[in-house]
């Protein structure tokens, strides 16, 4: 492929920075850029242009088969310096004087690089009338403006400008501008009408524009037409709408007509009229913005803010005559944002906006149009409205104010339900009430039937009621009396007259209660250990079954009373008996006795008595371990004469009533008394039993023997319990022993105050009462 | 479109008016909905666009003058719509010989009849004899849009667009007009204005001549011409009823 590729002459445009090829001496570069000044071209930049240099330029072209090369061309880039014209030509016509002349102005052409040395530029005008083709050229010099004189009026003249640097080349001319040198001799030129508007559908308005007036004070006239009608009507009024404009008023603005509006500029050489405006009102209306403009921030339901947009159409439009019925549209956008949002309101004039973002600053604007035709309004003012950031934070607080008073709220009444807790606690779980009668039934106390209570308790017989009520008080108040009870006072020789039959069975099994030198020896033995021992047994057991007796003596009490206390008297007789004597003592074995005295009226009630009675027993064992070696003879009898030990203990106990009514009546301190009573009266129950072994043992009172007149029950076969008041036979047979059990007695009890109770009053206490409990059973063995 | 355009305005008006009864010209057109089952108490209320109840509509009741002026109102408003676009589009196919509005020459059939050029006008004129104005002028539209219909058809050029805006807009003048006759019967039997009116709405003598004359025109000037008489009538129906009731939304 052959191919010649011209060089077309370099051009250095936009001063110091040249588009041009050059070569340098005889190191042969390549052009650094191909791409900057497009296609078939190569750019020096600052770098390679070198203003002192020639460069010698060639173009190859290469192909597959060959390579051709241009003619080199000689480049001084100082020489190829092209400016680009001046821009922003402008043209005015002046009169000065009466000449009018031609005031040409233009700026220099903008430099590529605006930071390099102000370059100085030459220039040079040149101008022609339109229609003639040969330019005059004036040089300027180093001005940007010029005053061309001496031309011909009410001829149009182009005008064109170019600009060079010292040394360069002329630029291009620069675009052409016009100009109309106004012929003062001549009509002026035409108004433009610009529009016609009614603002309110009843007026409109046309304003227009006048051309150049030539030199000379131009008069403008409206004239117009309507259609169908060829008489021409002049403007009614120019004043009203300001200068250059005509006012029609209602008279004179007809509707659904089309207006042929005229303006003709008439000076002192002519006249010029404009092109004709064709107006149909209807479709020119054109209102006020709206007023009254209000915003409002609201809070709904919800307590979210939203903005609530008033305003009222403009005071100039009638809008009520339904003669114009005005659409609104309004818009906004946050102050920083760029976009306005635009809502389409339709003829309503209020408007609310939802979904605003908190914390920005709106700006809001309306404008209104008629319905079907005309066209918008201007926006109305900007009207900017703040949406607070603070409805979330009151909303926070409100929820921080409402959680701290509920947490204290909560505080508060969980402090007072601990401190109530108690009371309340003792509604839901009573207190383990201390030993109770299980006849006594509540509702018989309140309700105050004191016979039936007083049957219940196995008083029926007496007729002393106040009695009953007496026995009833001391049975209850027994229950809480355990620390008096634990006074030595209470260690009295029956105490230790019920040791002693424990006692005596753990020594042989056959001890007799009334062997009164072992009661001072064997009271302090079984002390130690028992004490010890057994405290902690006979606690647990007293628990357990301190607890499982609220229960059963509720059950019993409430169920198996009636039957138990009406059917069985003297059983039930028997209970506070049996009662009557751990009380004395100790509520602790107080339970058991009440225990046993339940399981007893259960047995009663058809159980195997013999069987519960050995439970019974075997409990007792386990709180006496030094039994325990003699308990196995003693369970035998035991059980076979269980039975009789109960009714002993009933004949025991109703002696007691009898004797200890008058005693009942003082209280704890009285129980004392109520020990020494027994231990007078013990000895008035005479017992007299014939052994197996042939062991007697005889209990008897040496002084007065009151009230036994009571039967006494022949228990068994050997058994005989004899309650005699005036019965003389047994006192004599019983007074030896008598005599030695009164020495016993004393001496018991002198040792009990001094060492036994005094010392342990618990340990004590527990023995006696165990040894109490057991009574009935101890007196058993002591019998055989 | 729907199709139940009848000619109630051919038929004699109902002697009560608020009794909706169909007219007989629109049985035809009732049929279906008669055939959908006019069991409930309602009576088919349908009248053309005018009364929106379907049948078993109960909810339906009697529409108060308001709700019918309001509607004639929006319905001319979407005739003066069409017939503006439908300018629009003709004066592109066809270019006026003159600047747009600027020809003279240029004279609706309508031309000639007396009506109110401006507000004040309107508001003085008695309500009869504006709404007898409303209906002159639709009446002298109906027919020369059908036969500008059938003309239109002709034009090859036109797209379907125009021709069926055209064929839409002489359908809605003719609701239209059943519209405000109905609105006028309803006012009369309220009477909100007298009934002189029926006298005057025989006498359309001069209807045929005007529509020989619209014959004459060019399509946009026809178009242009119906479009200037469709707002008149807006703006007539506008006052009316602001005058009627003024506590109205006016």
């Amino acid at each position: 492929m052959e191919a010649f590729l011209p060089i077309t002459p370099c051009s250095t445009a936009r001063t110091g920075n040249e588009w041009c090829i050059h070569i340098l001496e005889e190191k042969i570069y390549e052009c650094p850029d191909y791409q900057a000044s497009g296609p078939n071209s190569c750019y020096f930049d600052k770098n390679h242009t070198n203003p002192w240099t020639t460069y010698i330029i060639t173009v190859m072209a290469t192909n597959e088969i060959g390579s051709n090369s241009s003619d080199p061309q000689y480049v001084d880039v100082t020489s190829i310096v092209q400016p680009d014209a001046p821009v922003n030509l402008s043209l005015e016509t002046k009169t000065s004087a009466s000449i009018t002349y031609l005031w040409a102005k233009w700026s220099p052409p903008p430099l590529a690089a605006v930071s390099s040395n102000s370059h100085v530029y030459h220039y040079e005008l040149r101008l022609k009338p339109e229609e003639k083709e040969e330019w005059e050229t004036i040089s300027v010099g180093l001005q940007t403006h010029y005053k061309v004189t001496g031309l011909q009026a009410g001829v149009k003249y182009i005008v064109q400008v170019r600009c060079m640097l010292d040394l360069g080349e002329w630029s291009e001319w620069s675009s052409e501008r016009n100009i109309q040198i106004p012929n003062g001799e001549s009509p002026p030129e035409k108004p433009t009408i610009i529009k016609c508007r009614s603002p309110e559908k009843e007026t409109f308005t046309c304003w227009w524009k006048p051309g150049s007036d030539g030199g000379h004070h131009i008069n403008h006239t409206l004239l117009y037409s309507k259609e169908g009608e060829e008489k021409v009507y002049e403007c009614p009024d120019y004043k009203t709408a300001g200068p250059n404009s005509c006012y029609f008023d209602k008279k004179h603005t007809s509707f659904w007509t089309i207006y042929n509006i005229t303006v003709r500029a008439t000076n002192e050489m002519g006249s010029n009229v404009s092109d004709p405006h064709y107006v149909d009102v209807t479709y020119i209306v054109q209102p006020d913005p709206p007023v009254n403009i209000t915003l409002e921030l609201k809070k709904s339901v919800n307590r979210k803010p939203y903005l609530v947009l008033t305003w009222s159409p403009p005071p100039l439009a009638d809008v009520r005559s339904g003669w114009l019925t005005l659409e609104y549209e309004l818009r906004l956008k946050p102050e920083e944002g760029e976009e306005w949002e635009t809502i389409f309101v339709g003829q309503q004039t209020q408007c609310k906006m939802f979904s605003l973002n908190p914390g920005k600053r709106y700006i809001v604007q309306i404008h209104c149009k008629p319905d079907h035709h005309g066209s918008w309004s201007e926006w109305s003012p900007e009207m900017y409205i703040q949406i607070p950031t603070d409805f979330r934070v009151k909303d926070m607080v409100v929820w921080i104010i409402v959680g701290v008073l509920s947490s204290l709220i909560c505080l508060i009444m969980s402090w007072t339900m601990i401190l109530k807790g108690y009371r309340m606690m003792a509604f839901i779980l009573p207190p383990v009430p201390g030993p109770k009668i299980k006849g006594i039934d509540k509702h018989l106390l309140e309700t105050g039937k004191s016979e039936e209570l007083l049957s219940a308790l196995g008083c029926h017989g007496f007729p002393p009621t106040s009695d009953c009520d007496e026995l009833l008080i001391e049975y209850l108040e027994v229950e809480d009396s355990e620390d008096q009870q634990l006074m030595p006072s209470h260690d009295n020789p029956s105490k230790n007259m019920k040791m002693i039959p424990k006692e005596t069975d753990s020594d042989s099994g056959r001890g007799s209660c009334d062997s009164p030198s072992l009661l001072s020896e064997k009271c302090r033995e079984p002390r130690a250990l028992p004490s010890a021992l057994q405290t902690q047994d006979v606690r647990a057991v007293q628990e357990n079954k301190g607890a499982k007796r609220s229960w059963e003596t509720q059950c019993i009490a409430s169920e198996q009373e009636a039957l138990l206390f009406n059917n069985e008297s003297t059983k039930s007789s028997t209970w506070p008996a049996v009662q009557l004597l751990p009380n004395n003592q100790l509520p602790v074995f107080a339970y058991h006795s009440t225990v046993e005295a339940h399981t007893i009226m259960l047995s009663t009630t058809n159980v195997n008595i013999s069987s519960v009675l050995v439970g019974n027993e075997e409990k007792h064992q386990s709180r006496y371990p030094v039994a325990e070696a003699v308990h196995d003879n003693m369970e035998k009898q035991r059980e076979m004469e269980y039975s009789t030990t109960e009714q002993t203990t009933v004949q025991v106990k109703q002696n007691r009533h009898n004797d200890k009514s008058p005693f009942l009546n003082p209280k704890l301190m009285d129980y004392v008394e109520v020990h020494k009573v027994r231990q007078d009266e013990e000895p008035t129950v005479l017992l007299k039993h014939k052994d197996n072994n042939g062991k007697t043992e005889k209990y008897t009172v040496p002084g007065t023997s009151k009230e036994y007149t009571k039967v006494s029950t022949v228990v068994d076969h050997n058994i005989l319990v004899l309650m005699p008041d005036s019965r003389i036979q047994h006192t004599p047979v019983s007074q030896e022993p008598a005599m030695e059990t009164s020495q016993n007695l004393q001496q018991g009890q002198a040792e009990k105050n001094m060492s036994y109770c005094l010392t342990a009053p618990s340990d004590c206490k527990r023995e006696t009462s165990g040894s109490e409990y057991m009574d009935p059973s101890s007196f058993m063995p002591s019998f055989k | 479109m729907p199709a139940y355009i009848g000619d109630a305005g051919d038929s004699p008006a109902p002697a009560d008016p608020s009794s909706s009864v169909p007219g007989s010209g629109l049985r035809s057109a009732m049929a279906p909905a008669r055939a959908a089952g006019r069991a409930g108490a309602v009576a088919a209320l349908a009248l053309l666009w005018l009364l929106v109840c379907g049948p078993g509509d109960s909810g339906c009741h009697l529409l108060t003058v308001a709700d019918l002026f309001d509607r004639v109102i929006r319905h001319s408003g979407r005739i003066h719509s069409l017939s503006t676009t439908l300018y629009a589009e003709l004066e592109k196919h066809f270019p006026p010989r003159d600047n747009e509005l600027g020809k003279p020459a240029r004279k609706c059939h309508t031309s000639g009849m007396l009506t109110p050029n401006g507000k004040e006008y309107a508001q003085k004129i008695p309500r009869e004899e504006l709404t007898h104005l409303i209906l002159k002028l639709l009446q002298a539209w109906k027919e020369p849009l059908s036969h500008f219909n059938q003309h239109i058809e002709h034009h090859q050029e036109l797209p379907d667009d125009s021709l069926s805006k055209a064929k839409q807009i002489s359908n809605m003048v003719h609701e239209l007009k059943t519209g405000v006759e109905k609105v006028t019967e309803k006012m009369q039997s309220m009477g909100i204005i007298s009934n002189s009116l029926n006298g005057m709405a025989s006498s359309e003598g001069t209807g045929l001549s005007i529509s020989n004359e619209a014959n004459m025109m060019s399509d946009s000037d026809f178009i242009h011409c119906f479009r200037r008489d469709s707002n008149k009538v807006q703006s007539y129906l506008k006052i009316l009823k602001c005058r009627i009731m003024p506590e109205n939304s006016c």
